[in-house]
Protein backbone atom coordinates (compact mmCIF):
# COMPACT_ATOMS: atom_id res chain seq x y z
CA UNK A 1 0.00 0.00 0.00
CA UNK A 2 1.40 3.38 -1.02
CA UNK A 3 0.94 5.38 2.22
CA UNK A 4 1.40 2.50 4.64
CA UNK A 5 3.65 3.50 7.55
CA UNK A 6 5.75 0.60 8.80
CA UNK A 7 6.97 0.94 12.38
CA UNK A 8 9.44 -1.48 13.94
CA UNK A 9 9.39 -1.96 17.73
CA UNK A 10 12.49 -3.60 19.21
CA UNK A 11 11.81 -4.53 22.83
CA UNK A 12 12.70 -7.73 24.66
CA UNK A 13 9.74 -7.48 27.06
CA UNK A 14 6.82 -8.96 25.11
CA UNK A 15 4.16 -7.58 27.47
CA UNK A 16 5.50 -4.07 26.97
CA UNK A 17 5.92 -4.34 23.20
CA UNK A 18 2.46 -5.84 22.74
CA UNK A 19 0.87 -3.08 24.85
CA UNK A 20 2.76 -0.46 22.87
CA UNK A 21 1.64 -2.03 19.58
CA UNK A 22 -2.00 -2.08 20.71
CA UNK A 23 -1.81 1.52 21.91
CA UNK A 24 -0.24 2.84 18.68
CA UNK A 25 -2.76 0.95 16.55
CA UNK A 26 -5.60 2.45 18.62
CA UNK A 27 -4.19 5.99 18.56
CA UNK A 28 -3.35 5.96 14.85
CA UNK A 29 -6.42 4.00 13.77
CA UNK A 30 -7.10 6.58 11.02
CA UNK A 31 -3.69 6.04 9.45
CA UNK A 32 -2.36 2.97 7.70
CA UNK A 33 0.11 1.98 10.38
CA UNK A 34 1.66 -1.48 10.40
CA UNK A 35 3.64 -2.52 13.48
CA UNK A 36 6.35 -5.18 13.45
CA UNK A 37 7.64 -6.55 16.77
CA UNK A 38 11.17 -7.80 17.40
CA UNK A 39 12.68 -9.15 20.58
CA UNK A 40 16.29 -8.61 19.59
CA UNK A 41 18.40 -6.18 17.60
CA UNK A 42 19.60 -8.99 15.35
CA UNK A 43 16.06 -9.91 14.23
CA UNK A 44 15.28 -6.25 13.56
CA UNK A 45 18.42 -5.63 11.50
CA UNK A 46 17.73 -8.72 9.44
CA UNK A 47 14.30 -7.41 8.41
CA UNK A 48 15.26 -3.75 8.27
CA UNK A 49 16.90 -3.74 4.85
CA UNK A 50 13.97 -5.66 3.36
CA UNK A 51 11.05 -3.67 4.82
CA UNK A 52 12.77 -0.25 5.00
CA UNK A 53 10.58 1.13 7.81
CA UNK A 54 10.69 4.93 8.22
CA UNK A 55 10.38 4.70 12.03
CA UNK A 56 11.92 2.39 14.63
CA UNK A 57 11.15 2.38 18.38
CA UNK A 58 14.19 0.89 20.03
CA UNK A 59 14.79 -0.20 23.62
CA UNK A 60 18.15 1.00 24.93
CA UNK A 61 18.56 -2.04 27.19
CA UNK A 62 18.01 -5.07 25.01
CA UNK A 63 19.80 -7.37 27.42
CA UNK A 64 17.24 -7.53 30.24
CA UNK A 65 16.53 -11.18 29.43
CA UNK A 66 19.64 -12.27 27.64
CA UNK A 67 22.99 -11.14 29.00
CA UNK A 68 25.36 -10.04 26.26
CA UNK A 69 22.60 -9.24 23.73
CA UNK A 70 23.36 -6.41 21.30
CA UNK A 71 22.55 -3.12 23.08
CA UNK A 72 20.34 -0.38 21.69
CA UNK A 73 23.18 1.95 20.65
CA UNK A 74 24.84 -0.77 18.55
CA UNK A 75 21.51 -1.49 16.86
CA UNK A 76 20.96 2.25 16.31
CA UNK A 77 24.38 2.54 14.62
CA UNK A 78 23.61 -0.36 12.29
CA UNK A 79 20.17 1.01 11.36
CA UNK A 80 21.55 4.48 10.66
CA UNK A 81 24.35 2.97 8.56
CA UNK A 82 21.78 1.05 6.51
CA UNK A 83 19.45 4.06 6.12
CA UNK A 84 20.47 7.46 7.50
CA UNK A 85 16.92 8.75 6.91
CA UNK A 86 15.27 6.41 9.43
CA UNK A 87 13.79 8.02 12.58
CA UNK A 88 14.68 6.11 15.72
CA UNK A 89 12.92 6.72 19.05
CA UNK A 90 15.06 5.41 21.89
CA UNK A 91 13.26 3.97 24.90
CA UNK A 92 15.04 3.67 28.20
CA UNK A 93 14.17 2.95 31.80
CA UNK A 94 16.82 5.35 33.07
CA UNK A 95 16.32 9.09 33.19
CA UNK A 96 19.98 9.63 32.47
CA UNK A 97 21.18 12.69 30.58
CA UNK A 98 24.38 10.91 29.49
CA UNK A 99 22.34 8.17 27.78
CA UNK A 100 20.10 10.80 26.17
CA UNK A 101 23.09 12.72 24.77
CA UNK A 102 24.73 9.50 23.60
CA UNK A 103 21.51 8.46 21.82
CA UNK A 104 21.15 11.81 20.04
CA UNK A 105 24.85 11.79 19.19
CA UNK A 106 24.36 8.43 17.47
CA UNK A 107 21.43 9.79 15.46
CA UNK A 108 18.30 9.08 17.50
CA UNK A 109 15.35 11.37 16.70
CA UNK A 110 13.87 11.20 20.19
CA UNK A 111 14.57 9.79 23.63
CA UNK A 112 11.77 8.62 25.93
CA UNK A 113 12.06 7.41 29.52
CA UNK A 114 9.82 4.46 30.39
CA UNK A 115 7.26 5.69 32.89
CA UNK A 116 3.50 5.81 33.40
CA UNK A 117 3.25 8.44 30.68
CA UNK A 118 5.49 6.65 28.19
CA UNK A 119 2.67 5.68 25.81
CA UNK A 120 1.43 9.25 25.53
CA UNK A 121 4.98 10.49 24.94
CA UNK A 122 5.67 7.84 22.32
CA UNK A 123 2.43 8.67 20.50
CA UNK A 124 3.28 12.40 20.58
CA UNK A 125 6.70 11.67 19.19
CA UNK A 126 5.25 9.42 16.47
CA UNK A 127 2.66 12.07 15.61
CA UNK A 128 5.39 14.68 15.07
CA UNK A 129 7.63 12.33 13.10
CA UNK A 130 4.77 11.28 10.84
CA UNK A 131 3.75 14.95 10.32
CA UNK A 132 7.35 15.85 9.45
CA UNK A 133 7.53 13.02 6.94
CA UNK A 134 4.23 14.05 5.37
CA UNK A 135 5.45 17.66 5.14
CA UNK A 136 8.69 16.54 3.49
CA UNK A 137 6.73 14.41 1.03
CA UNK A 138 4.45 17.36 0.18
CA UNK A 139 7.45 19.66 -0.26
CA UNK A 140 9.01 17.15 -2.66
CA UNK A 141 5.73 16.94 -4.59
CA UNK A 142 5.51 20.75 -4.93
CA UNK A 143 9.14 20.88 -6.00
CA UNK A 144 8.43 18.33 -8.73
CA UNK A 145 5.34 20.29 -9.82
CA UNK A 146 7.29 23.55 -9.93
CA UNK A 147 10.07 21.96 -12.00
CA UNK A 148 7.52 20.45 -14.42
CA UNK A 149 5.76 23.81 -14.77
CA UNK A 150 9.05 25.60 -15.44
CA UNK A 151 10.02 22.98 -18.06
CA UNK A 152 6.65 23.37 -19.83
CA UNK A 153 6.97 27.18 -19.94
CA UNK A 154 10.58 26.87 -21.19
CA UNK A 155 9.48 24.44 -23.88
CA UNK A 156 6.72 26.81 -25.05
CA UNK A 157 9.11 29.80 -25.13
CA UNK A 158 11.76 27.82 -27.02
CA UNK A 159 9.13 26.58 -29.50
CA UNK A 160 7.95 30.16 -30.13
CA UNK A 161 11.52 31.38 -30.65
CA UNK A 162 12.31 28.49 -33.03
CA UNK A 163 9.15 29.16 -35.01
CA UNK A 164 9.93 32.88 -35.09
CA UNK A 165 13.35 32.12 -36.58
CA UNK A 166 12.62 29.26 -38.95
CA UNK A 167 8.91 29.54 -39.78
CA UNK A 168 7.70 33.05 -38.91
CA UNK A 169 4.71 32.66 -41.21
CA UNK A 170 3.20 30.16 -38.78
CA UNK A 171 2.86 32.84 -36.13
CA UNK A 172 1.10 35.35 -38.39
CA UNK B 1 1.65 -9.53 55.06
CA UNK B 2 0.60 -8.61 51.54
CA UNK B 3 -3.05 -9.34 52.26
CA UNK B 4 -3.21 -5.94 53.96
CA UNK B 5 -2.01 -4.21 50.80
CA UNK B 6 -4.36 -5.54 48.18
CA UNK B 7 -6.81 -3.15 46.53
CA UNK B 8 -9.99 -2.00 48.24
CA UNK B 9 -12.11 -4.22 45.96
CA UNK B 10 -10.01 -7.23 46.95
CA UNK B 11 -8.17 -7.51 43.65
CA UNK B 12 -4.46 -7.32 42.90
CA UNK B 13 -4.60 -6.28 39.24
CA UNK B 14 -5.95 -2.92 38.19
CA UNK B 15 -7.09 -3.23 34.59
CA UNK B 16 -8.49 0.30 34.40
CA UNK B 17 -5.26 1.61 32.91
CA UNK B 18 -5.36 -0.89 30.04
CA UNK B 19 -9.10 -0.41 29.54
CA UNK B 20 -8.71 3.38 29.37
CA UNK B 21 -5.82 3.06 26.96
CA UNK B 22 -7.39 0.56 24.59
CA UNK B 23 -11.04 1.43 25.03
CA UNK B 24 -13.47 -1.12 23.72
CA UNK B 25 -10.82 -3.20 21.97
CA UNK B 26 -11.19 -6.10 24.38
CA UNK B 27 -9.33 -8.72 22.30
CA UNK B 28 -6.21 -6.57 22.53
CA UNK B 29 -6.50 -6.54 26.33
CA UNK B 30 -6.98 -10.30 26.33
CA UNK B 31 -3.89 -10.68 24.13
CA UNK B 32 -1.84 -8.72 26.66
CA UNK B 33 -3.24 -10.86 29.51
CA UNK B 34 -2.30 -14.03 27.62
CA UNK B 35 1.23 -12.74 27.06
CA UNK B 36 1.48 -11.89 30.77
CA UNK B 37 0.28 -15.37 31.76
CA UNK B 38 2.83 -16.89 29.41
CA UNK B 39 5.77 -14.63 30.26
CA UNK B 40 5.54 -14.26 34.05
CA UNK B 41 6.18 -17.96 34.93
CA UNK B 42 9.30 -17.84 32.72
CA UNK B 43 10.50 -14.67 34.45
CA UNK B 44 9.83 -16.13 37.90
CA UNK B 45 11.74 -19.24 37.02
CA UNK B 46 14.65 -17.15 35.70
CA UNK B 47 14.62 -15.17 38.94
CA UNK B 48 14.74 -18.39 41.00
CA UNK B 49 17.70 -19.56 38.97
CA UNK B 50 19.52 -16.24 39.43
CA UNK B 51 18.95 -16.43 43.20
CA UNK B 52 20.04 -20.09 43.35
CA UNK B 53 23.32 -19.21 41.62
CA UNK B 54 23.78 -15.95 43.62
CA UNK B 55 23.84 -14.05 40.34
CA UNK B 56 23.13 -10.48 41.50
CA UNK B 57 23.46 -9.05 38.01
CA UNK B 58 20.67 -11.28 36.71
CA UNK B 59 18.50 -10.55 39.76
CA UNK B 60 18.80 -6.86 38.85
CA UNK B 61 18.02 -7.50 35.16
CA UNK B 62 14.96 -9.68 35.78
CA UNK B 63 13.57 -7.39 38.52
CA UNK B 64 13.95 -4.46 36.16
CA UNK B 65 12.16 -6.24 33.32
CA UNK B 66 9.35 -7.46 35.58
CA UNK B 67 8.73 -3.93 36.86
CA UNK B 68 7.51 -2.89 33.40
CA UNK B 69 5.42 -6.07 33.00
CA UNK B 70 3.55 -5.77 36.30
CA UNK B 71 2.92 -2.04 35.98
CA UNK B 72 0.96 -2.60 32.73
CA UNK B 73 -1.45 -4.89 34.56
CA UNK B 74 -1.67 -2.40 37.43
CA UNK B 75 -0.06 -4.68 40.04
CA UNK B 76 1.17 -1.70 42.00
CA UNK B 77 1.97 -3.57 45.19
CA UNK B 78 4.86 -5.28 43.41
CA UNK B 79 6.55 -2.03 42.41
CA UNK B 80 8.37 -1.49 45.76
CA UNK B 81 9.24 -5.22 45.95
CA UNK B 82 10.83 -5.25 42.50
CA UNK B 83 12.52 -1.88 43.03
CA UNK B 84 14.17 -3.21 46.18
CA UNK B 85 15.24 -6.42 44.43
CA UNK B 86 16.70 -4.37 41.60
CA UNK B 87 18.60 -2.11 44.02
CA UNK B 88 19.97 -5.05 45.98
CA UNK B 89 20.94 -6.78 42.73
CA UNK B 90 22.73 -3.64 41.58
CA UNK B 91 24.52 -3.34 44.93
CA UNK B 92 25.36 -7.04 44.80
CA UNK B 93 24.44 -7.57 48.43
CA UNK B 94 21.95 -9.13 50.90
CA UNK B 95 20.82 -12.29 49.12
CA UNK B 96 18.78 -13.24 52.18
CA UNK B 97 16.58 -10.16 51.75
CA UNK B 98 16.30 -10.87 48.01
CA UNK B 99 15.06 -14.38 48.88
CA UNK B 100 12.41 -12.92 51.22
CA UNK B 101 11.26 -10.51 48.53
CA UNK B 102 11.19 -13.34 46.02
CA UNK B 103 8.67 -15.21 48.19
CA UNK B 104 6.41 -12.15 48.12
CA UNK B 105 6.95 -11.77 44.38
CA UNK B 106 5.86 -15.36 43.75
CA UNK B 107 2.83 -15.08 46.01
CA UNK B 108 1.56 -11.88 44.37
CA UNK B 109 2.23 -13.15 40.84
CA UNK B 110 0.39 -16.39 41.57
CA UNK B 111 -2.63 -14.45 42.87
CA UNK B 112 -2.51 -12.03 39.93
CA UNK B 113 -2.36 -14.88 37.41
CA UNK B 114 -5.35 -16.61 39.03
CA UNK B 115 -7.23 -13.32 38.89
CA UNK B 116 -6.43 -12.80 35.20
CA UNK B 117 -7.38 -16.38 34.32
CA UNK B 118 -10.74 -15.76 35.99
CA UNK B 119 -11.52 -12.50 34.16
CA UNK B 120 -9.94 -12.97 30.76
CA UNK B 121 -13.08 -14.66 29.45
CA UNK B 122 -14.82 -11.27 29.75
CA UNK B 123 -12.42 -9.80 27.20
CA UNK B 124 -13.29 -11.84 24.14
Amino acid sequence: MKNMIDIFIVEDNKILSQTLKADIETTFAQKDVRIHLFESGGECIERFSKEKPPIVILDYHLDSKKAGAMDGIKVLDKLKKENSDVDVIMLTSEDNIAIAIKSFHHGASDYIVKSETQYKKINNSLFHLIKMREAKREAKRYKRLAVSFFLCISLIVVSIVVMQVFAPFLLR
Amino acid sequence: MMENEIRADGTICDLNYLSEMLGARKPLIKGIMDTFLEQIPVELSSMNEAIATTDYQSVKRYAHSMKSSVSILGITLLSPVLSEMESLGLAGTNMERIKELNVTLHWVCKEAMAELEAVKGDYI
